[in-house]
């Protein structure tokens, strides 16, 4: 693996929308992700950060520019890079018709094991996500959070060098959302760089080394959590360090009245 | 891995699904039998096996039967389990794994076959006492068995490129009722030559004429190849194009 595990530079996604308009969802993004890292990824509803994941993971065809993970181009060689890429998206891909465990075996062998090699990888798995005991279940009688941590474990079965989560506590109750915290910190610690968006600032500030806030398809910052809430206090001439949920507001224009307007338009 | 390997295991998830909602498989079997039933009481008197040449001294259950199977065949749920996938994202969980694009078409699909071998057989062998019998004998039945599988594969994939390309269980279920007509603009009640000149057009341009004669021919003629080779002709025609079509929608699927 080479020393950058994400690499992208100047990606662009364009669709035509209903009306047959060009909508520019992702412009010129540039990343570069180390290996080993927790690298978050923000921004606000449509900002294209989900894109931006489907066209690293292959998911999706990019308009322009180029994209490695793991070293490996995801646009002229999808099927090497996927060998590197585990993918946990929005809402927990699963089948709901299957037990635990017919799910992880059928990924094992999907990722080319062998019967035997597929079980036992699957019972690694369902003892390092805690769900040994509903193995046997089907996924539609499991809760939120163990159908997301099913989803964790389905995303390593091939032991990925970069793991993409796409809001992978978005929906979740305080509980699982700390146990899928703690099962990101493991699967980092076993070496795995992770790429992870999300719309909860704390979860950044908890979790990731380095973030980039995506804006209307641009990356409008990129740093620590702490580089980017001093740049603010020094910009602003603050008295008091502030919070990344500032720096967010910052970063995207908005204000806590307008964030607060979008989720009531949302709501209704 | 090859492909064939690949659409197998999904093949067998695909089969377990079925066996885990019987709900969806029921009336697959029962619809079919009960237009069977149904045709065969209306209009078993006006053909009595005695007096219509047709029908080959056998009685008019065994005229109805292919209708039955192709209908059968056109109950396949591969699409709407298709749509479930897209719609709860199993789908792109498939598509970032490194299998061919082709298998993930396909897995759904040789379920299909599988379960259209199993209801043919069991549709033939519900109508064996009701006067029914094939003429081609064991082997025609394996005919029989193989052009029913194969024509309901081409209707899923016809489905699945809908699902694919709508995204919706609405619109695929919707897509269901555009190929329906197919089925009725055929010879179903008497030979293609006794119908009215514009109904016969439709049924001379209609696919499924072919593979219900090829059907039909195998229950009540014996090995007629000249219609039997038309019927594997058109089903094979129709199963390149739709799978040609599905594997060129997943490979441009954004």
């Amino acid at each position: 693996m080479t020393t950058q595990a994400i690499e992208a530079e100047q990606l662009v996604k364009r669709f035509a929308n209903r009306a047959g308009d060009d909508v520019e969802a992702v412009r010129g993004v540039d990343l570069s992700v180390a290996a080993g890292e927790v690298f978050g990824f923000l921004g606000p509803n449509g900002a294209g950060k989900s894109t931006t994941v489907r066209m690293l993971t292959t998911l999706m065809s990019v308009t322009s520019g180029q994209a490695r993970v793991a070293g490996v181009d995801v646009v002229r060689r999808p099927d090497e890079a996927r060998r590197h890429i585990g993918v946990a998206l929005q809402e927990a891909g699963l089948d709901n018709r299957q037990t635990g465990r017919e799910l992880l075996v059928l990924q094992c062998r999907l990722f080319g094991m062998d019967g035997p090699t597929a079980a036992r990888r699957a019972d690694e798995l369902l003892e390092l996500v805690e769900l040994s005991d509903a193995a046997g279940r089907r996924v539609k009688t499991y809760s939120g959070g163990m159908k997301r941590r099913l989803d964790l474990a389905s995303a390593l079965v091939h032991e990925p060098d970069v793991l993409f989560l796409d809001e992978p506590t978005t929906g979740l109750d305080p509980a699982s959302r700390l146990t899928v915290w703690d099962e990101v910190r493991r699967i980092n610690a076993l070496g795995t760089t992770v790429f992870l968006t999300t719309q909860y600032l704390e979860e950044a500030d908890q979790l990731c080394g380095r973030i980039a806030i995506i804006d209307e398809g641009t990356i409008v910052r990129e740093g620590t959590p702490d580089e980017l809430k001093k740049e603010l206090k020094r910009r602003r001439k603050l008295r008091t360090v502030p919070t990344l949920d500032e720096v967010f507001l910052d970063a995207t224009g908005r204000t806590r009245e307008r964030v607060a307007g979008d989720v009531q338009e949302v709501t209704a | 891995m090859n492909t064939i390997s690949q659409a197998w295991i999904l093949g067998q998830r695909a089969l377990r699904e079925a066996l885990r909602t019987p709900e969806a498989t029921f009336p697959t079997l029962f619809i079919p039998l009960f237009f069977l039933v149904v045709n065969v009481g209306q209009a078993g008197n006006v053909f009595p096996s005695e007096t219509t040449p047709f029908l080959r001294g056998q009685s008019y259950a065994a005229f109805q039967l292919p209708s039955s199977i192709l209908l059968a065949a056109s109950f396949g749920s591969a699409a709407l389990y298709l749509v479930e996938d897209i719609e709860g994202g199993y789908f792109d969980k498939l598509r970032a794994t490194p299998i061919s694009r082709t298998a993930i078409v396909l897995g759904r699909l040789f379920a299909e076959a599988a379960k259209g071998v199993l209801i043919t057989l069991v549709m033939v062998l519900i109508a064996l006492p009701f006067g029914v019998h094939i003429e081609s004998g064991a082997l025609g039945l394996l005919l029989i068995v193989v052009i029913a599988s194969a024509w309901g594969v081409v209707f899923s994939a016809a489905m699945q490129l809908i699902a694919l390309k709508s995204r919706s269980a609405a619109a695929t279920q919707s897509g269901s009722m555009v190929f329906f007509p197919l089925l009725f603009l055929t010879p179903n009640f008497v030979p293609r030559e006794t119908l009215t000149r514009p109904m016969e057009i439709a049924a001379t341009i209609n696919p499924v004429t072919y593979v219900m004669e090829a059907l039909r021919s195998l229950i009540l003629d014996g090995f007629d190849w000249s219609r039997i080779g038309v019927g594997f002709a058109v089903v094979g025609v129709c199963a390149v194009l739709a799978i040609g079509a599905n594997v060129a929608m997943i490979r441009s699927y954004d």
